[in-house]
């Protein structure tokens, strides 16, 4: 972000004396302190007994043992992180801002997705879109994920490819200071153009 | 689609529903076990005494880690070695030796630099200061420590309080727009502001960090 807020602006001028004082220092150290990263999917969940046993072992050098630990641990890790992922469980940590569930347009009609928000740091919110459906592109076109406000759209977040209709996970960025109602849509860009293309993904409605 | 020069907007019709925000849980009712008492729990190879102590103090691991190695994976890796090594020693803690944040922190940095020597002097994070205006290796250890304290603590707000500090702090909003972001007067983003910072206060003065 480009300027430190004041405590003022946080909580007004309210708190005085000694509250005040314990408010101040706690802003201080929220600032010298910095944004949490954000948790990646494979550490949403702790590691397994069984590994844990299995790092010790590690630690008294039975290599063997060790290095099919670690292709478990990295297995386990994947399949756990990646499910956490699809399922998109509010109760985990990081906790997801939204959700936006989004559909395929007539261009589209079996495509379908879902956008996962993620909480922002430094005035980026990371995001998560998980697709399935979409058709392969023809070399030099991609697909452009949009953020739509009030109707327009305001910027990219970023563009990805497919190689076919399976399943796909594309980590983007929003790097706009969001507000309550927007939304996304992803549109099919070809060779050269930098105007936004036809949409072939759009919000789900209720 | 016609584009808007003025505001490089454009316009385009798109169905609704609009975002909104993600529901969060309510604060459990009952109250929360010290770090101390997990980690004796832990000791006794009690599974979820480890995930809660997992899920208290994941973050502050993870954000020490990405700060000494400087690269995602890694700081993975680093992550769940030092919760192994949690596992592995949690029944040497004694609580008369000092809190218990203070031994988990110990604990983390120590597998994290062991980590650290694995990779080798090529790590970016470890290069030697050269005649540079960063911080000393004393005054990274303390923001270190700063770190792990203030994120450890942010664990201990209720979820509605969290969230409008995170989004206060670290979004580049102002408070108006964290108001209308989350549709609330901003006299609510303000109390759940301050009842946050109050909350924060508290949970960095107690013992147990």
């Amino acid at each position: 972000m480009s300027r430190e807020p004041t405590l003022d602006e946080l909580i007004g001028a309210g708190a005085t004396g000694a509250e005040r004082e314990q408010l101040q220092k706690a802003h201080e150290l929220l600032l010298q302190a910095g944004a949490p990263p954000e948790l990646p999917p494979q550490l949403l969940k702790p590691p397994g007994v069984e590994v844990a046993r299995r790092q010790r072992r590690r630690v008294v050098k039975r290599r063997t043992l060790a290095l099919l630990a670690a292709a478990l641990i990295v297995a386990l890790v994947f399949v756990a992180g990646y499910g956490v992922a699809n399922l998109r469980n509010g109760q985990s940590k990081p906790t997801a801002a939204a959700v936006l569930a989004l559909k395929g347009t007539a261009l589209e009609p079996r495509a379908r997705a879902s956008l996962v928000l993620w909480h922002p740091y430094d005035g980026n919110w990371p995001m998560t879109l998980n697709v399935v459906g979409l058709s392969k592109l023809p070399p030099q076109t991609y697909y452009e994920v949009y953020l739509v406000r009030d109707g327009r759209i305001l910027g990219s977040c970023g563009s990805f490819r497919v190689s076919g209709p399976h399943a796909l996970t594309v980590k983007l960025t929003a790097p706009y200071a969001l507000r309550r109602g927007d939304t996304w849509v992803v549109t099919r860009q070809g060779p050269g153009t930098k105007e936004p293309g036809e949409t072939v993904l759009e919000p789900v409605s209720t | 689609m016609r584009k808007d020069k003025g505001d490089m907007e454009l316009a385009i019709q798109v169905a609704q529903p609009r975002l909104r925000a993600v529901p969060q849980e309510p604060a459990p009712a009952a109250p929360d076990p010290s770090d101390a008492e997990l980690l004796a729990r832990v000791g006794e190879r009690d599974r979820e005494a480890f995930e809660i102590l997992y899920g208290r103090y994941v973050r502050p691991v993870f954000s020490l880690a990405l700060r000494r190695l400087g690269d995602r994976g890694h700081a993975e890796d680093a992550v769940q070695e030092a919760f192994a090594a949690i596992w592995r020693s949690a029944s040497t803690y004694r609580p008369e030796r000092g809190a218990a944040g203070g031994w988990l922190y110990t604990v983390a940095r120590n597998a994290i630099v062991d980590r650290l020597r694995r990779n080798g002097p090529t790590a970016d994070a470890e290069l030697p200061e050269l005649a540079s205006v960063e911080p000393g290796p004393e005054q990274r250890a303390e923001d270190s420590y700063v770190s792990w304290r203030v994120h450890r603590a942010l664990e201990e707000l209720q979820p509605r309080e969290r969230e409008v500090i995170e989004l206060a702090y670290w979004s580049g909003m102002s408070q108006s727009e964290v108001a209308e972001y989350l549709g609330l007067p901003l006299g609510t983003v303000k109390t759940r502001t301050r009842s946050g910072l109050a909350r924060l206060a508290a949970a960095l003065e107690g013992e147990s960090l």
